[in-house]
């Protein structure tokens, strides 16, 4: 019996022949992604730092497992609260005397983004990061997930986790993909599909004659949506097309992996894109998503292109072209939060920056911003190409998040209200 | 470190998210705090943990006494989360339909049974690895850390 991608990694981290789903694995991993957050005290009075001494101490050790490994990024620039601040001096602190890589300032950006554009991201390789939309990562044939604070401690100390392999659900992306359907809209699709619980605690591997046509940051939208469809994991396969990427990006050797012919599924799933139409989640989970004729005319106040899952260059090209000439629509504040200062001023030499600020965009600087901070009062409606749309999440409890690709975003702020996207595209 | 537990059952439903187990669950009920007592057991439906991986949520339940936490599923990090902080949880299908809130349950973490101890039901799930048995024995990953180091690593 054959392996599948997720299952070689694992083997391979865990020292092993060959693992199948349910075995319990101690697993050595290649990459450790901490966000400043962390480094806070939000979670534990002694702060990941403290907490991280106390243990060395005890131990009789002196260093972190490889500080080499561990990349750690500043999600909010600047610091907006005391708190944040002090985690961001406490990251500084670790960085200097453990020797990590910190990106922060105009080498930064949304964590996820950085470390693949930065090249932190290989084939693979076996990654955890302390932050859940970790599993980001598979999108170039890695086998990626979140970890807690707790076991981030650990991870410093041993480089090690132990982990219950998961069992794999298949999903065959078959026919083309229309030019107007993106990585976002698929996965919708998708997910509404699985339903709330049709992937728990599993991996999400993607196949079939359509990835070709599937751009790198359409899969990392992609595989960032996993965790809200509770798999462990998703990945592809590292293609021509992902392997090109992580050259261009790193110039570091890495070891990629295919799933066997006769690897084992818990289940597959066939998807023809063909005919598909654009896919928007309503408020709730993400996993309510229907096609965007279902939600037309669904009244808007704020248009969101950002976070982990929807802000790269593919994305900020798409809503430059539906936005060029025209201007957002009086009733609704747009705002643009590119994925990386790596994709903002990609986006500024393209001009596209200029295209915003002339549609009376509000472009801001590249950070997780409004996905983690209120931003909607009361009632308000936003369409957002993020990844979470549970009550509260932007704001009031009240306040409503639609989910949907950055064409869906920027025609709907053109609109006022939910439209699809295709009626806006100039031919 | 207990390998066996008997204790009452708190039952709860499926996909409630860690935002509402903050707290003590009190999203689900903000008086649950004064009613769980320790040693007790939750039983819950899927996607137990699901959402935001902050740990206020299990440090919580651990800090509150509750002894084991069952469920259908339970969301992959926050399954871990619970372990790393002493605390068994177990995914078990089928146990929330052999037992009642209230009813007495017996869980062997050793041989992998659940048992009802009112109405002599039972269900069987993947016993732990030497590796978590091991944190779990500790009271949880830091504390293995600490005091394993330099011994079987």
């Amino acid at each position: 019996m054959g392996m599948t991608i997720s299952e070689k990694i694992c083997a391979r981290a865990a020292g092993k022949d060959r693992v199948g789903p349910g075995d319990m694995i101690d697993a050595e991993i290649d990459k450790l992604y901490i966000k400043d957050l962390r480094f806070s005290k939000a979670e534990d009075p002694k702060g990941l730092y403290g907490l991280f001494k106390e243990i060395l101490k005890e131990m009789g050790i002196h260093k972190a497992w490889d500080p080499d490994k561990v990349i750690i990024n500043f999600d909010e620039q600047p610091a907006r609260s005391m708190r944040r601040a002090e985690g961001q001096e406490s990251a500084k602190q670790f960085s200097q005397e453990h020797g990590a890589t910190i990106y922060q300032g105009y080498e930064g950006g949304i964590g996820h983004n950085v470390m693949v554009e930065k090249g932190h991201v290989r084939p693979g390789e076996f990654i955890v990061g302390a932050d859940s939309h970790s599993c980001t990562y598979g999108a170039l044939g890695c086998f990626a997930t979140g970890i807690g604070f707790t076991e981030t401690v650990g991870v410093l100390a041993t480089g090690r986790i132990w982990l219950k392999v998961p069992p794999a659900i298949y999903v065959e992306l078959a026919g083309k993909r229309p030019s107007w359907i993106w990585g976002k809209d698929i996965v919708l699709r998708i997910m509404a599909e699985f339903g709330p619980n049709g992937a728990v605690n599993k991996t999400i591997e993607y196949g079939g004659s359509a990835l070709a046509n599937i751009s790198i940051e359409s899969r990392l939208s992609m595989c960032n949506m996993a965790v809200e469809s509770l798999a462990l994991n998703a990945v592809f396969p590292p293609d021509e097309r992902a392997l090109e990427y992580v050259k261009q990006v790193s110039n570091a050797r890495f070891t990629p992996v295919e799933s066997d012919p006769d690897a084992e599924y818990e289940s597959r799933l066939r998807f023809d894109l063909t005919d598909m139409e654009p896919f928007v989640a309503a408020p709730g989970v993400p996993s309510n998503g229907q096609p965007v004729h279902e939600f037309v005319g669904t009244k808007i106040n704020q248009a969101f292109i950002g976070t982990c899952s929807n802000s790269r260059i593919e994305d900020l090209r798409v809503a430059a072209k539906i936005l060029k000439g025209k201007t957002v629509h009086p009733g609704v504040r747009m705002i643009v939060t590119p994925a990386s200062y790596g994709a903002y001023f990609q986006a500024r030499e393209e001009g596209l920056l200029q295209i915003f600020e002339k549609s009376k965009v509000l472009l801001t600087a590249s950070e997780c911003g409004i996905c983690t901070r209120p931003s909607l009062a009361t009632g308000e409606v936003c369409i957002s190409s993020g990844n979470r749309n549970f009550p509260g999440r932007m704001g009031h409890r009240d306040a409503q998040i639609f989910l949907g690709s950055p064409a869906t975003v920027a025609a709907s702020a053109l609109a006022g209200e939910i439209v699809d996207p295709r009626e806006f595209l100039p031919s | 470190m207990k390998k066996n537990f008997k204790g009452k059952v708190w039952k709860f439903g499926d996909c409630i998210d860690s935002g509402n187990i903050k707290g003590v669950m009190a999203g689900i009920d903000p008086e649950f705090h004064t009613k769980v007592q320790p040693g007790d057991v939750i039983v819950a439906g899927i996607n137990f943990g699901m959402g935001s991986s902050s740990e206020d949520a299990p440090r919580s339940l651990r800090d509150a006494g509750v002894a084991v936490i069952l469920a259908e599923s339970i969301s992959n990090i926050y399954l871990r989360t619970l372990i790393n902080l002493g605390l068994p949880a177990i995914e078990c299908p089928g146990v929330s339909s052999i037992v009642e809130e209230g009813h007495e349950l017996e869980v062997d973490l050793e041989s992998g049974r659940v048992r009802n101890l009112t109405n002599g039901a039972a269900r069987t799930f993947a016993p732990f690895s030497d590796h978590a048995i091991a944190i779990l024995e500790k009271g949880g990953l830091i504390p293995y850390l600490k005091s394993s180091f330099g011994k079987d690593r």
